[in-house]
C-alpha cells in the first residue's frame, strides 16, 4: 500500500515537473512556431500551388510544376553560380581577416580599446546606407578610391561598371561590414585561451610560430568552425548590399540568388515560383550546413 | 363619398391623404439621402477618416501641404497618407487590398499597376460606381488622353491622374554653347544628336582632361532602364507587344533601338554603365553632362532649387526626346489614384481624388507643389512660376507624342514581370555580356512564355 502511494506521489511529482517545464517553454515554443514554422510551411504550401493574387492564397495544387519551372530557368542557375562565387571569395577573406585582426588587437598596445569600439561601426550601419556610401567612394569620376589609387600611379577603375570588378566590389563592401563580427568573436576566443599552456610552451622554448601552429590554432579550431558556420548562414542570405550597391548589375554580374528571389516575388509578383526557389535554397543550405557542422565536429575530434 | 372640390380639379380625401403621405415619405427619403450624403463626407461631430497608400517620395509632401488645402473644401474628411518605398509599394498595396478588411481606401498606383490591381478585382469603376458622387463640372474630356489612359484597363476607368510625369530630354544650354552648338529644339533627330554628341565631350577648363560629357541617363540594371530603348523604339514606330500580347521587338527595329541606347555610353561619363536615376541626375546637376534623358518631375530640383543644383533656370532646357523615324519620343509615367472597392468610405475617397484631379485642384497643385498636370486646360494656363512655362510646353508635346506612339510600359497584369525581364536582358546588352540580338531574343522568349 505504501509502495503504491509512493509511486503515485512520484508520478504526481513527475507530472508537476513536466507541466512546469512546458509552462516555461510554451511561450517560446508558440512564438517559434508562429514566427518560424508557419512562414516556412506556408512557403512550402505556396511552392506547390498556384497563388491567386486576388485572395493571396494558394488555390490550385500544381505538384512539382513550380520547381520544374525554376529548374528550367537559366537565370536561377546563373544566380546560384554568382552566389557561389561570392561565397567562395567573401567567406575565406572575412575569416582570415577577422582572425588576423583579432591577433593584432589582442596584443598589448595603447588604444586597442578604442579600435575595438570603432570596429563595431560597420556592423551597425544600415546596408542601404553602406551601399550608398560605398557607391560614392567607388565612383569612377569623383570617388575617393580612385583618387587614392591615382596617387599611387594606377589608372582609375570602374568598380561598379565593370562586370568582373563589380563582384569584387560587393565582396569588399560585405567584408568591410562583416569582418568586425568575426574579429569580435575571435578576440573573445583568444582572450579565453588558457594562459598556463602558453607559459609552459614558452618555458620549453617554443617560438611564436610553434605556439601559434601547435597551440593557438588547434584550440581555436572549434571557434573558427562555429564562426564559419554562423557567417556562412549570414552570407548565404546576403542581398541587401548587392541591392544597394549594384542592384545586381552590371548585366547580371552581382545578381545573387536572394536578390533574384526577391525581385521575382516582389517586383514580378511571381510568388509561387519564388517560394519554390526559396525552398530549394533552404534545402541546399541545410544540407551544406549539416556538412559543415559534421566537418567541424571532426576537426574538434582531431584536435 | 364626400369629395373636396377645388375649381376644375376634384380629388378624393383618400387621394389627398395618399398624396400627403407620399410627399412626407419623399421628403423623408430625400432628407435621409441628404443626411447619408452628408454623413458619407463626414460631419463636424463625426468626421470621416480615410487612409491612402502612396510612394514615400511624395507622401509626406501631400500630407503636409495637400491635405490641409483639401480640408478647406472638405473639413470633415480626415486624410492619413502612408508613404511606402517604391520597390515595395505594389506588393503592399495588393496584399492590403486583397485582404478581408483593407487598411487603405485609396491606392496611388504607378503607371503600369492599374491592370494588376484591376485584375485582382479590388478597384472601383469610377465612371460607373462613383458616377452619382461625381460633380457635374468634373470634366473627363479635359484630360489629355495619354495620362487618363494610365488609369484605364479593359475599357473601365479605375484611376485618375494625380501626378503626371514624362521621360523627357534635359539640356544644359551652357555646355552646348561652349561646344559651339545651338541649343536643341524639339525637332532634334537622333542622327543630329549623335553628330553633336562628339563635340559635347569636352574639356571645359582647359586642363587637358575631359570634364564634360554629352549625355547621361539610365544604364544600370533597373526596371526603368528599358524605358529608354523602349522610347527610341516607339519613336521609330516600333512597339513592345502586339494586340495579342506577343513580343514585337525582337527584330531589326528593336536591335537598332537598343544599339542606340548602348551607343549613348560612348558619350557618357566614365562609369556611366552603373548609372541610374541618382547618378545621372547628379552628373547633370553638377554641370558635367550636356543632356539627360530623365523624368520631367525632377526639373525644379535640377534647374530652380539652389540647394540641389548648381544650374540656373535659364541654363536648363526641357523638351521631348529626339525624333526617330516616326515621331519625337516621350515615355509616360503617371501616378493614378484609385479606390478600393471594399472601402467603407468610397464617397469620401472619391471626394479627395476628384478635388485633386479637378481643374482647380490641378492648378493649385502645379503652382503650389510644382506637380505636373494632366489636363489640357491646366497646361493652357499661365503658371504662377516662370520656370513652369517651358515645362508645360514640353509636357503638352510629350503627351501628344506618347499618346500617338503608345509610349508606355506594357498594359497587362504581368507588366512588372515583363519589365523585369526587359531590365535583366537589356542590362546584359548594355554591360557587354550579350549582343543586342541575343538579349532581345532571350527577352522575347521569356516574355512570350510569361504572357502565354
Amino acid at each position: 500500500m505504501a509502495t503504491v502511494g509512493r509511486s503515485r506521489s512520484r508520478g504526481a511529482a513527475k507530472l508537476a515537473d513536466l507541466t512546469s517545464r512546458w509552462a516555461f517553454m510554451a511561450p517560446a515554443t508558440i512564438i517559434l512556431l508562429a514566427m518560424l514554422a508557419y512562414p516556412i510551411l506556408y512557403t512550402i504550401e505556396i511552392s506547390f500551388s498556384e497563388l491567386d493574387l486576388a485572395t493571396f492564397t494558394a488555390t490550385e495544387w500544381v505538384g512539382w510544376d513550380n520547381y520544374i519551372e525554376v529548374l528550367n530557368d537559366a537565370r536561377f542557375w546563373e544566380s546560384l553560380r554568382i552566389t557561389g562565387i561570392y561565397l567562395v571569395l567573401a567567406l575565406p577573406l572575412q575569416m582570415i581577416l577577422g582572425f588576423g585582426i583579432a591577433f593584432l588587437i589582442n596584443a598589448n598596445w595603447q588604444g586597442r580599446g578604442l579600435v575595438r569600439a570603432l570596429f563595431i561601426i560597420p556592423m551597425v550601419v544600415a546596408p542601404v546606407v553602406a551601399g550608398g556610401v560605398w557607391r560614392m567612394i567607388l565612383d569612377p569620376l569623383w570617388g575617393l578610391a580612385n583618387y587614392v589609387i591615382g596617387l599611387a600611379g594606377f589608372e582609375p577603375l570602374d568598380w561598379l561598371g565593370n562586370p568582373s570588378l563589380a563582384m569584387l566590389t560587393v565582396v569588399i563592401i560585405d567584408t568591410w561590414r562583416w569582418t568586425p563580427f568575426v574579429t569580435l568573436i575571435a578576440t573573445a576566443a583568444l582572450m579565453s585561451l588558457p594562459k598556463d599552456v602558453f607559459e609552459a610552451a614558452e618555458i620549453d622554448g617554443a617560438n611564436w610560430w610553434t605556439m601559434f601552429w601547435s597551440i593557438t590554432l588547434p584550440l581555436l579550431l572549434p571557434i573558427i568552425a562555429a564562426t564559419f558556420v554562423v557567417r556562412w548562414l549570414g552570407a548565404v542570405k546576403m542581398f541587401d548590399i548587392a541591392l544597394a550597391a549594384t542592384n545586381g548589375g552590371p548585366g547580371a554580374a552581382t545578381k545573387v540568388i536572394n536578390l533574384f528571389i526577391y525581385e521575382e516575388a516582389f517586383r514580378s509578383l511571381k510568388f509561387a515560383e519564388s517560394a519554390a526557389m526559396a525552398v530549394i535554397i533552404l534545402v541546399l543550405t541545410m544540407v551544406l550546413t549539416a556538412l559543415f557542422l559534421r566537418g567541424s565536429r571532426k576537426l574538434e575530434e582531431m584536435y | 363619398m364626400k369629395q373636396t372640390s377645388t375649381g376644375k380639379f376634384s380629388v378624393s380625401r383618400r387621394a389627398v391623404f395618399a398624396a400627403g403621405l407620399s410627399a412626407v415619405a419623399a421628403i423623408s427619403i430625400l432628407a435621409t439621402g441628404a443626411s447619408y450624403a452628408q454623413d458619407a463626407l463626414g460631419t463636424a461631430e463625426q468626421p470621416v477618416e480615410i487612409r491612402m497608400i502612396a510612394n514615400e517620395a511624395f507622401a509626406n509632401q501631400w500630407q503636409t501641404n495637400m491635405v490641409p488645402e483639401f480640408n478647406k473644401v472638405y473639413p470633415n474628411i480626415k486624410v492619413t497618407i502612408d508613404g511606402v518605398p517604391y520597390a515595395e509599394l505594389l506588393a503592399k498595396s495588393l496584399l492590403d487590398a486583397t485582404g478581408p478588411a483593407p487598411t487603405y481606401d485609396i491606392i496611388i498606383a504607378d503607371d503600369p499597376w492599374i491592370p494588376q490591381l484591376a485584375s485582382a478585382g479590388v478597384l472601383v469603376d469610377l465612371k460607373k460606381d462613383a458616377a452619382a458622387w461625381t460633380s457635374a463640372d468634373y470634366d473627363w474630356a479635359d484630360f489629355n488622353a495619354a495620362p487618363l489612359a494610365a488609369g484605364e484597363w479593359n475599357g473601365v476607368q479605375y484611376g485618375v491622374p494625380l501626378r503626371s510625369n514624362l521621360l523627357l530630354m534635359f539640356t544644359n544650354k551652357a555646355l552646348y554653347e561652349k561646344a559651339g552648338l545651338p541649343a536643341p529644339t524639339p525637332e532634334l533627330t537622333w542622327e543630329q544628336f549623335f553628330q553633336q554628341a562628339e563635340k559635347l565631350v569636352q574639356d571645359t577648363n582647359g586642363d587637358g582632361k575631359v570634364d564634360a560629357w554629352a549625355v547621361d541617363t539610365y544604364f544600370m540594371r533597373d526596371a526603368l532602364t528599358p524605358t529608354i530603348w523602349q522610347t527610341i523604339l516607339n519613336s521609330n514606330g516600333g512597339a513592345l507587344l502586339d494586340a495579342g500580347n506577343k513580343p514585337t521587338f525582337n527584330n531589326e527595329a528593336g536591335v537598332k533601338a537598343l544599339q542606340t541606347h548602348i551607343d549613348l555610353l560612348k558619350y557618357a561619363p566614365t562609369g556611366a554603365v552603373s548609372h541610374g536615376f541618382n547618378e545621372s541626375l547628379q552628373a547633370f546637376r553638377q554641370g558635367q553632362v550636356a543632356s539627360m534623358f530623365m523624368w520631367g518631375s525632377v526639373f525644379k530640383g535640377t534647374a530652380v532649387d539652389p540647394s540641389t543644383t548648381t544650374l540656373k533656370p535659364e541654363q536648363v532646357g526641357i523638351q521631348v526626346m529626339p525624333v526617330g523615324s516616326k515621331s519625337a519620343g516621350a515615355h509616360r509615367g503617371i501616378w493614378s489614384g484609385a479606390i478600393n472597392n471594399k472601402s467603407e468610405n468610397q464617397q469620401a475617397a472619391w471626394a479627395l481624388l476628384q478635388w485633386l484631379s479637378s481643374k482647380e485642384g490641378e492648378v493649385w497643385q502645379s503652382n503650389a507643389l510644382g506637380v505636373f498636370p494632366a489636363r489640357k486646360s491646366t497646361l493652357a494656363t499661365t503658371p504662377e512660376h516662370e520656370w513652369l512655362k517651358p515645362v508645360f510646353a514640353a509636357l503638352q508635346q510629350g503627351y501628344d507624342a506618347a499618346g500617338e506612339g503608345q509610349m508606355w510600359r506594357p498594359r497587362h497584369p504581368k507588366s512588372d514581370a515583363v519589365q523585369q525581364v526587359l531590365a535583366d536582358e537589356t542590362a546584359r546588352a548594355v554591360a557587354g555580356q550579350a549582343t543586342p540580338q541575343e538579349a532581345l531574343q532571350a527577352a522575347a522568349e521569356k516574355i512570350e512564355k510569361l504572357l502565354d
